[in-house]
Order: structure tokens, then C-alpha cells, then sequence
């Protein structure tokens, strides 16, 4: 009985020694990422000489890393309005309605999930060709044409997490709400968008960090003088891995991370990545 | 007998189609369009000395790929990756989707936005700290070599096993969270009864949790496998100038070599590939648990 007792204690520890050791998995590299921020000597040689801050005023004198930024932080929030704009009503349709092809539509508008960054990539670019060629205007490399780009992947995000919101709404308050008189619109605005809101909240700001990270697809959507943040750290590592560029990455880990922590407060992240 | 009927109305078609359309149509503009001209792009013939696409109807891309030992060879390795690293994933993953799916902690949410957190930092930036650790000088060989335990530094950076180990990283959380969510689904009870019937854990894993858990596996393992085959940060930054998967190999055609009709051809075998691999595992899975 007590041999029982101590192997099921065992097999407790080894459970939580595996999990444990998945999760540093995980971890490992950004906590080694945070750690190099801090060094005091420029080659990332171990162990470090010292600990200094000189990195993060650093970063401001190199003019890419805030342009990346901040072009970053522009087409996330255009694009994710825009994602909202298209991607709620579409979602209230899906859930709404029954009609032919509703499955392969919902379908197209996951799609972007699922294609390849690369693919994705490719293919906006050869189009921009084809659109600059035929129509005469200047497309490729352009503002909008990135914009438009990351429109396309924050869509799938809003649908999929309104029409989880919306699965969770019982019907029955919107009826009660129209047989008390009001009229459809009332009922959408007074019932249907408070119950979705933390649907939508949590569809923008995954689709904000999706499009502020988004790496594959921008890289064939940028111009030059006009690349994004994940770009402008690619490029920089691929020539070179200094503190400056750990020092760029803890600023996104704390943005992304703070985001998370508000995004939290509305969804449960575990329901919906 | 019981008739599961869908209770959503009939479309109103004009309230259905205002809603719908302009994301429909956004998405068929916007991803549809540049699909089908990829596609009709990687038919046609490209004239290597001028470097320019030449209007065809050929599938001399797609031959071109399969008889070019140099090209399989970089299909072959990113279907071994990802086998890979999928099967890891699953080994990896699963202890920890099943703590995180039984903690009572009130500290669970944290937990999740652990593993999620690094999901959207970004592989280029998740490469940058592996680099740290496997670079000549870095953590790993530093700390190897203070030990006395080798002499001179392990070349990790720029080979196979630093893309695998990278990609292993950036696909855990996606198979954790898969299973978690199907793990949280299954009622502790199960597990209780198979235990007060004497099974030992081992048993009641391979009896009742894994034949529970089946779809969340299934799902976990597909998404993995997906994305280990679409990897390019990874390979690109960690495996360097001379390693070659898929997703560099099309980006490559693209910039590099200017060959729009081949890298449209590779960027469809590439998804074609792996959508066969997905339903051929999908179906074998299926007729296995079946029986």
C-alpha cells in the first residue's frame, strides 16, 4: 500500500519534471535574449564582463529600429480596424444566418491562417505586378498595399473569435429584447455588441500582434526605405547578433507581453490560439 | 431516433449579403486573385540567360523540381524536419498540456500566458536567442569548456540540429495548447475509476487519456507539422547561408534568382506536399484508432 503510495508520488514529480523542462524549452530563448540585453561588452561571449543599460539608449540612435517600429505599430492598427470593420459583420452572418456555401465561405476568410507566409508573400507581390502593369498605378512597395497585405491576416483572427463569442450568447436575450419593443437595431447595439465585445476586443489585439510579427508575408510587401520591425531585426541578425538587437527584442517581448496581459483580461487565451 | 435541426432562419439574403460581402470579397481580391496568378505564373517558361518570364502553358517547372536531385533533396529535408520535430513536440508537449490542463493554481493563467507569450514575440527573435546560446563563445560552449569537458567549441550554429532544436521551440506551444484544451475536456473522473480499477499510470494513459485525447493529437500534430514545413526564420537565421528548406528555397527563387515561374511552382508543391502528407496521416490515424 505505501509502495503505491510513493510510486504515484513519483510519477507526480516526473510529470512535473517533464512539464517543467517543456516550459524552459520554450523559454530558453528569450530568456538568453533578455539576459544579452544587459551585457556590458558588445560579442555575446559567455560569461559576461559586466551588466550595463548603454544598449537601450542605443537603439534610438540607429534610425531603422524606430522607423520599423513604428511603421509596424501604423499598419497593425490600420489594418487591424480595418480587420474589425470587415471581420465583425462577417463573423455575425456566419453565426447568424444559414445559406448555401456558408461553410466553404467561412472557410476562405480562415484561409490566411492556413496558406503559408512565404505563399502569401509571393503571391500579394506577383499581383501587385499584374495591378501595376495593368492599371498604371504605383502598387508595389506601397503603404496601402502592405496594409493591405495584413488586412488579409487579421481577418481570420476577428471571425474566429467573435463567432466563438457568438456561439456563447444565448438567442433568448435578443428576443426578449425585441418582444420588450426594441427595434433590430436597438437590439444590436444594447444586447448583441456588449455580449460580443470581449470577442472583438480579443480578435483586434491577436490580430494587432499577428501583424505587428508578421515576418513571411511582409517581406515581399515592403519598399525600400519602408520595412517593418521583424524585418529590420531579420536583416540585422542575419549580419550580426550584438546586445543592441537582444536590447530591441526585450522592448517587443514587453510590448507583446503587456498586450497579452490585457488581452487576458477579456478571452481566456487558452480557448482561442 | 432524434433530428438535430439548425435553428439559424433562412438567410434574409439582403442582411446576409451586406454583412458577408465585403470581407468575402476583400479575401477573393486580396488572396484569391494573387493565388490564381501565382499558379498561372508557375506555368509558364522562364528564359535564364535573359532572366525573364516567357508566356506558356508548360509544366517543365514542376518536372524540373522532381528530376533535380538538388531540389528533392531540399523537399526530402524539410519533410524529415518536420517529422521530426512533430514527434518531439508530441513527447515534449504532452506532460505539460496535461499539468496545465489539471493545475487548480490560480496562477494557471499566467502559466498559459507563458507559453503563449514567446508565440508572438516572433521566430526571428527567438532565433536571435538560440543564437546566444549555441554561437562559438556562446552559453552552451562557454559553459562546456569551463567544465573541461570538451576542448574546443561544438559547431551547433549553421547545422541541421540548431534549425531542428530552433523549430522545436517555435512549434511546442502550438502542440501544448492543442492538447490542453481537449486534456481540460476529459472528466478527472475517467482517470480516477481506471486508477480504483488498479490500471498503473502507464496503462491508464495508453487505455484512457491517449484514445481520449485522440483529436487534440491529431489537430496538435497537423498544425506542428504545418508549420515546421512552413518555417523560414528558423532555417534561414539558424541554419545559414548553405542550409536550404523549402520556405528559403522559394523566397530565394523569388529575390535571388528572379524566377518567378519556378518559385510559383515550388511555392505549390510545397503546399501541395504538405496537404497530401496531412490527409494521408489524417486517414492512417483514423482507420488505426478505428480498430
Amino acid at each position: 500500500m505505501i509502495g503505491a503510495v510513493v510510486r504515484r508520488r513519483a510519477g507526480r514529480w516526473a510529470l512535473n519534471g517533464a512539464a517543467a523542462l517543456a516550459l524552459a524549452y520554450i523559454l530558453l530563448p528569450l530568456i538568453f535574449v533578455v539576459w544579452l540585453a544587459f551585457f556590458r561588452q558588445e560579442i555575446p561571449s559567455f560569461p559576461p564582463e559586466g551588466y550595463s543599460l548603454k544598449w537601450f539608449a542605443a537603439i534610438l540612435d540607429q534610425r531603422k529600429f524606430v522607423d520599423g517600429f513604428s511603421l509596424s505599430f501604423q499598419v497593425g492598427v490600420i489594418a487591424t480596424l480595418a480587420g474589425l470593420a470587415l471581420g465583425v459583420p462577417a463573423a455575425l452572418c456566419l453565426d447568424r444566418f444559414n445559406f448555401r456555401f456558408r461553410g466553404p465561405f467561412s472557410n476562405l476568410l480562415l484561409m490566411p491562417l492556413v496558406v503559408p507566409g512565404v505563399v502569401l508573400g509571393t503571391a500579394m507581390y506577383v499581383f501587385h505586378v499584374e495591378v501595376e502593369n495593368g492599371l498604371d498605378v504605383d502598387v508595389i512597395g506601397t503603404f496601402y498595399a502592405l496594409v493591405c497585405g495584413h488586412i488579409v491576416i487579421i481577418i481570420p483572427w476577428v471571425v474566429r473569435l467573435v463567432t466563438a463569442s457568438l456561439a456563447g450568447l444565448d438567442r433568448t436575450t435578443e428576443e426578449a429584447a425585441q418582444n420588450l419593443g426594441a427595434n433590430r437595431w436597438i437590439t444590436f447595439w444594447r444586447v448583441t455588441l456588449p455580449a460580443i465585445r470581449p470577442g472583438m476586443v480579443a480578435g483586434a489585439l491577436f490580430g494587432f500582434v499577428a501583424s505587428f510579427g508578421n515576418l513571411e508575408m511582409s517581406l515581399f510587401l515592403v519598399g525600400p526605405g519602408r520595412t517593418t520591425l521583424p524585418i529590420v531585426i531579420l536583416q540585422y541578425l542575419e549580419w550580426k547578433i550584438d546586445p543592441t538587437i537582444a536590447a530591441v527584442s526585450v522592448i517587443q517581448i514587453l510590448l507583446i507581453g503587456t498586450v497579452m496581459l490585457i488581452t487576458d483580461r477579456y478571452v481566456k487565451l487558452a480557448r482561442v490560439v | 431516433m432524434t433530428l438535430v435541426i439548425d435553428q439559424r432562419p433562412r438567410s434574409n439574403g439582403l442582411t446576409a449579403t451586406a454583412l458577408l460581402a465585403p470581407a468575402t470579397i476583400f479575401v477573393a481580391i486580396c488572396l484569391l486573385a494573387p493565388l490564381a496568378i501565382l499558379f498561372r505564373y508557375s506555368l509558364n517558361d522562364f528564359v535564364a540567360a535573359k532572366k525573364m518570364m516567357v508566356e506558356a502553358v508548360t509544366v517543365a517547372n514542376y518536372i524540373r523540381f522532381f528530376t533535380d536531385p538538388y531540389y528533392t533533396a531540399i523537399l526530402w529535408t524539410t519533410v524529415r524536419i518536420s517529422i521530426t520535430v512533430t514527434a518531439v513536440c508530441l513527447v515534449l508537449g504532452f506532460p505539460l498540456a496535461y499539468v496545465v490542463a489539471r493545475t487548480q493554481s490560480r496562477f494557471k493563467h499566467l502559466l498559459i500566458i507563458l507559453i503563449v507569450l514567446p508565440l508572438f514575440v516572433g521566430n526571428a527573435v527567438r532565433a536571435a536567442g538560440w543564437m546566444t546560446v549555441f554561437g562559438s563563445k556562446g552559453f552552451l560552449n562557454a559553459t562546456l569548456m569551463g567544465l573541461g569537458l570538451i576542448d574546443k567549441p561544438l559547431e551547433i550554429m549553421f547545422t541541421e540540429k540548431a534549425v531542428v532544436i530552433g523549430i522545436i521551440a517555435v512549434n511546442l506551444p502550438f502542440m501544448v495548447l492543442s492538447l490542453q484544451s481537449v486534456i481540460e475536456g476529459i472528466d478527472r473522473a475517467v482517470e480516477e475509476a481506471a486508477f480504483s480499477l488498479g490500471a498503473p499510470p502507464l496503462t491508464m494513459f495508453r487505455r484512457v487519456l491517449w484514445p481520449l485525447a485522440l483529436p487534440g493529437i491529431l489537430s496538435g500534430t497537423i498544425l506542428t507539422f504545418i508549420l515546421a514545413m512552413n518555417a523560414y526564420a528558423t532555417p534561414f537565421l539558424l541554419g545559414g547561408p548553405l542550409f536550404k528548406m523549402m520556405a528559403p528555397l522559394v523566397y530565394n527563387q523569388f529575390t535571388q534568382q528572379t524566377n518567378w515561374p519556378f518559385g510559383g511552382a515550388i511555392a505549390f508543391i510545397l503546399m501541395a506536399v504538405t496537404l497530401t502528407l496531412t490527409v494521408a496521416a489524417n486517414l492512417i490515424f483514423q482507420r488505426r484508432s478505428a480498430r
